[in-house]
């Protein structure tokens, strides 16, 4: 059947969310449409507001609707410590799952030479401008454990290294609760590589 | 339709495909570089996502209908490597790039898969990446049929030691004078031949000599990686 253009609109639009297809976009549609039109409004605002408002810290590239974000302008924090990560559902998960006191710089990706996404496109003159102004004693390198993730890490590994700062790779191994039967070789090479002393 | 089983392969390239699935570039022992699907390889759960890295020996099922195959299963061939730091690292992606560039899909070339697996494990080893590097890019130029003669001159005539010669990738080596514009020794193409680039001189006149013949393939697009080392380096 046909919808009526500005419906098939709507959920060609909501098709553009990660993990909706076809078929769950037209149950979001049908559920705006049909009992929450209120909650469609006001969707609608918010997108409107986010999207007009919500741009990235001048210093962190993290998501803010100020200049500088919270963490940034915060003075409690341990401007020693930056903490390197790819994108910014990163910083929200270092922030509640680590007690990591320092600020972070995002990269809005990771180094992936073959697509043409080099140094330029992560920012990392900016990186390089925070890391000239002093201050920053340890860069702590929070890229995903790929190859690209580890890539990353070792290209500003190196930009550290020429400026005299020390910069060091987040642990990887075996999970919490995690059974060493079930763990994929490369993770378990990396758990043994990196054992610690008791 | 192919059907293939337990295959050795690297994955030189990744991306995202719809949702949740990855499309691999493969390059494979016996069938050369594929193009394979990953159902549902991106997602949170996936048991083939930590395993599907390029740079680490896998074996691949996958079917194969037109030009794009579906990965049916992949296993670890060997223990996992630690990867190389730094430049090397960036080197490998360089080798990747190379492979992307200058092969076509399903097109095996004999001695190709040894001659990468044994680059990805002389870049795994300390120390300069570089003769690592020029050995691989005049392999991939010889088993394309590239390969530049090292042996002869234009003339016919060997090449000895002491003289110099300049390259053309149309005509190949012309004897030159010893300060003449790039100028190659004969000793830097006798290492180039046999692998043993043990000296500076030789490996410099090996990368221009490479350069040269692997740039007349490349059409006039530079190499993302060729790039980024130069920033590496600063």
């Amino acid at each position: 059947m046909r919808y009526p253009p500005r419906l098939a609109d709507l959920i060609e639009t909501l098709r553009r969310l990660p993990g909706v297809g076809p078929r769950s976009a037209q149950r979001m549609a049908f559920h705006l449409l049909e009992k929450d039109r209120a909650g469609a409004t006001a969707l609608a605002g918010a997108l409107t507001a986010a999207v007009e408002h919500i741009g990235r810290c001048r210093r962190c590239r993290m998501f803010t609707e100020t200049e500088l974000c919270e963490t940034c302008r915060s003075p409690s924090r341990d401007g020693a410590l930056l903490c390197v990560v790819e994108t910014p559902a990163d910083v929200v998960a270092v922030e509640t799952g680590s007690g990591f006191g320092g600020r972070y710089f995002v990269l809005m990706g990771h180094l992936s030479p073959l697509d043409g996404i080099g140094p330029a496109e992560l920012g990392l003159d900016a990186l390089a401008a925070i890391l000239d102004e002093g201050g920053v004693q340890e860069v702590i390198l929070a890229t995903n454990p790929t190859v690209e993730g580890e890539a990353t890490a070792h290209y500003i590994a190196e930009l550290c290294a020429r400026r005299g700062i020390g910069a060091s790779r987040i642990a990887h191994g075996v999970p919490m609760g995690g059974e060493l039967e079930y763990v994929d070789s490369g993770t378990l090479a990396h758990a043994f590589a990196g054992r610690q002393k008791l | 339709m192919l059907r293939v089983e337990l295959e050795p392969g690297f994955i030189l390239h990744h991306r995202p495909f719809r949702d949740t699935s990855l499309l691999l570039e493969v390059l494979s022992q016996a069938h050369g570089r594929v193009g394979l699907v990953a159902r549902g390889a991106r997602g949170s759960r996936s048991r083939l996502r930590p395993l599907l890295q390029p740079f680490r020996p896998l074996l691949l099922s996958w079917q194969l209908r037109g030009e794009l195959g579906t990965l049916t299963a992949a296993e670890p061939d060997g223990a996992a490597r630690p990867l190389p730091a730094g430049e090397a690292l960036l080197a490998l992606y360089y080798v990747n790039e190379l492979l992307l560039r200058l092969t076509a899909r399903l097109d095996p070339h004999a001695g190709l898969f040894p001659g990468y697996a044994a680059t990805l494990e002389a870049l795994r080893a300390p120390g300069s990446p570089a003769p690592a590097l020029r050995r691989f890019e005049k392999l991939l130029l010889d088993v394309l049929g590239y390969g530049p003669d090292l042996g002869f001159d234009q003339a016919g005539q060997p090449v000895t030691g002491a003289q110099c010669y300049r390259y053309h990738p149309a005509g190949g080596l012309t004897p030159c004078a010893a300060d003449a514009e790039g100028a190659l020794l004969g000793t830097s193409l006798h290492a180039l031949a046999t692998g043993e680039l043990a000296d500076a001189r030789a490996l410099a006149d090996a990368r221009r000599l490479l350069r040269a013949a692997l740039d007349v393939h490349l059409d006039g697009r530079p190499l993302k990686t060729r790039e980024l080392l130069r920033q590496f380096r600063g």
